[in-house]
């Protein structure tokens, strides 16, 4: 390691760890490391405005917080949550139960999961601490851990990344998500029950069953959204990005006009809110551009091929080896920047040992996603602290539980190819 | 004063605002531009592009507050008020040491800009294409704001000690 990325690394570790916020630390750390090379200290701005600039998919983030905004302020969600707390609420720990299936079903809505923790994660967090019913931190928990799905159900920003560096099928990526993100669903439930049980959290009344339709009759117009949008997405009607666009018009039109509940008073403060939080969470991905443009400039990719070549390994050992690094380097880099950079130095090794690129490409972005909300560096856990104001300890304090979960659910679908493979078969994908 | 800055601030929030709304209606120009007119406006993608821009750097130098932003404060708030004081200290001198390091490099590169413009945005006004000095302009105002805004919070923290957590915003100038 070159003396420059150590000082930038120390900056970096000590400003975040003394509380200045993460962006600042990161223009401050690329800062010290262009100064300690006798580089142009202006590469830390270029970077971070030329990515910016040059990033398209990104769009997609604002556009979707004004979108889950307006679906807050319009009781679009409202409509949407009572549907599902009709349905899985009267269980045990209920709201923890309508939390992973409304991220359920709004991971078919958006592809990004700090969007989705951004938006509706926010809405839910305040429906469960309502009246103290469950704890700050373990509400923030459930929520960062249920984004997590959020890219892995199609539409997916990460699994369009890797489709890139891999040269893999997007339509084959996309169906191969979604059983891994019913699996998800499935394990952040159970544990939710357990814990629930434990504790004793409350049972939402139970809804009679007879009141079910008009309940899905009213919250039909919502939950028509993800079917706007999958047939928008996969029509070839509209980019992902443009979907995102088309999400918020439709919230817009719901709220506005159908459900008239949304004054122009509620939608400038709306439009101030999600600037708010655009901002701050664009000022994060721009710092983890210029990190991506140290790491490469450190030439740490071909430092790491090089000392892979030459290893003769079992397969399933390589995938377990490089999921456990993906998940360490989650603790401490950003989903894209492992996506981006890390991801493409194993893709040669995986075409020589016969490892299916599809199945691997849903393994890196599920583990990548775990990466979001694993202790100390998890953006997912930042997003949540920077739009609720619930404090990192109280919910890194509660996330342990749901993190043991997704890595069981992970290591199920490393050894079980299938259940990642199956759907992509049934539509023709011949791996 | 305080009301000068109220004043200020309130007008700040509303140009992010529409900046957000202009993206917005961008976006939905250029679907319906596409598949109702048939023939694509061309400039929606990039207008959008430079919006992004500014609504991140526009927001981060006058909108976004100090609890906005994403924190790592496990440690922070956790320590006592002395050592508060020095961590506060650090972090506001080290952002405004290296922000006025990188500020003239920096605008001499966005300066260098003006010979580019952009690809398909034109002025309405002149019908011109746009300096990309002007559209990257805002990142210098942004490392302004940031050294101003945290040279205060240096005098302030002297003076009234430390923020105790996030949630209490030192007075923005």
């Amino acid at each position: 390691m070159s003396l420059q990325l150590a000082a930038c690394l120390l900056a970096l570790f000590t400003l975040a760890g003394i509380g200045a916020p993460i962006g600042y630390a990161i223009i401050v750390a690329a800062t010290v490391y262009l100064g300690a090379g006798g580089m142009d200290l202006a590469l830390a701005g270029e970077k971070i405005i030329q990515g910016l600039y040059g990033s398209f998919v990104l769009l997609a983030v604002p556009l979707f917080i004004v979108a889950a905004n307006i679906m807050n302020a319009g009781t679009i969600s409202d409509r949407l949550l009572r549907f599902c707390v009709a349905v899985v609420g009267r269980f045990r720990g209920g709201l923890g139960h309508v939390n992973v299936v409304a991220s359920l079903i709004f991971s078919g809505m958006s592809g990004s999961a700090v969007a989705d923790a951004a938006g509706i994660g926010k809405i839910i967090i305040g429906m469960m601490t309502r009246d103290g019913r469950y704890s700050r931190g373990y509400a923030a928990a459930i929520t960062a851990a249920s984004a997590t799905i959020g890219p892995i159900i199609p539409p997916s920003i990460p699994m369009v990344l890797y489709a890139l560096v891999s040269n893999t099928s997007i339509g084959a990526l996309f169906l191969a998500g979604i059983v891994p993100g019913l699996v998800m669903g499935g394990v952040l439930m159970a544990m939710n029950a357990i814990i629930s049980t434990r504790r004793g959290f409350a049972m939402e009344d139970a809804v009679p069953l007879r009141e079910l339709p008009r309940i899905t009759g009213n919250a039909f117009p919502a939950l028509l959204m993800p079917l706007i949008l999958l047939y928008g997405i996969y029509g070839g009607v509209t980019t992902p990005t443009e979907a995102a666009a088309v999400a918020a018009f439709y919230a817009l039109v719901l709220a506005a006009v159908f459900y008239r509940a949304l004054s122009l008073r509620s939608l400038y403060d709306i439009l101030v809110d999600s600037a708010r939080s655009s901002a701050a969470v664009g000022l994060v991905i721009g710092g983890a551009l210029i990190l991506n443009f140290i790491v490469i400039s450190e030439n740490i990719p071909a430092m790491m091929s090089d000392a892979l070549t030459g290893l003769e390994v079992h397969p399933l050992v390589f995938l377990l080896g490089v999921n456990v690094l993906v998940l360490l380097l989650g603790c401490v880099l950003d989903a894209t920047t492992i996506i981006l950079v890390i991801v493409p130095l194993f893709i040669p090794t995986c075409t020589a040992l016969g490892i299916d690129l599809v199945h691997f490409g849903v393994l890196v972005v599920v583990n990548a996603m775990i990466g979001l909300i694993t202790p100390p560096y998890g953006v997912l856990l930042f997003v949540i602290n920077a739009v609720t104001g619930i404090p990192l300890k109280e919910i890194i304090g509660e996330i342990w539980g749901f993190l043991a979960v997704l890595i069981a659910a992970l290591a199920f679908l490393i050894l079980v190819p299938g259940a990642v493979l199956w759907l992509p078969r049934l539509f023709g994908y011949p791996g | 004063m305080t009301r000068l800055v109220g004043w200020l601030a309130r007008g700040a929030d509303g140009i992010a605002a529409a900046l957000l709304a202009a993206m917005f209606v961008t976006f939905l120009l250029q679907i319906f531009s596409r598949y109702v007119l048939q023939s694509p406006f061309g400039w929606t993608l990039e207008l959008c592009l430079i919006l992004w821009v500014w609504i991140v750097f526009f927001g981060c130098a006058f909108v976004v507050r100090d609890r906005d932003h994403v924190t790592f404060d496990i440690l922070y708030v956790a320590a006592p008020r002395r050592v508060q004081r020095v961590l506060a200290l650090i972090a506001a001198a080290a952002i405004v040491a290296t922000m006025a390091a990188a500020l003239w490099p920096t605008w001499d590169y966005i300066d260098f800009l003006k010979i580019r413009r952009t690809s398909t945005v034109e002025n309405p006004l002149t019908g011109d294409k746009i300096r990309l000095r002007t559209v990257f302009s805002i990142y210098a105002v942004f490392m302004v704001a940031v050294i101003v805004r945290y040279g205060w919070r240096i005098i302030s923290v002297v003076r009234h000690g430390p923020p105790r957590d996030r949630h209490e915003d030192v007075q923005s100038p």
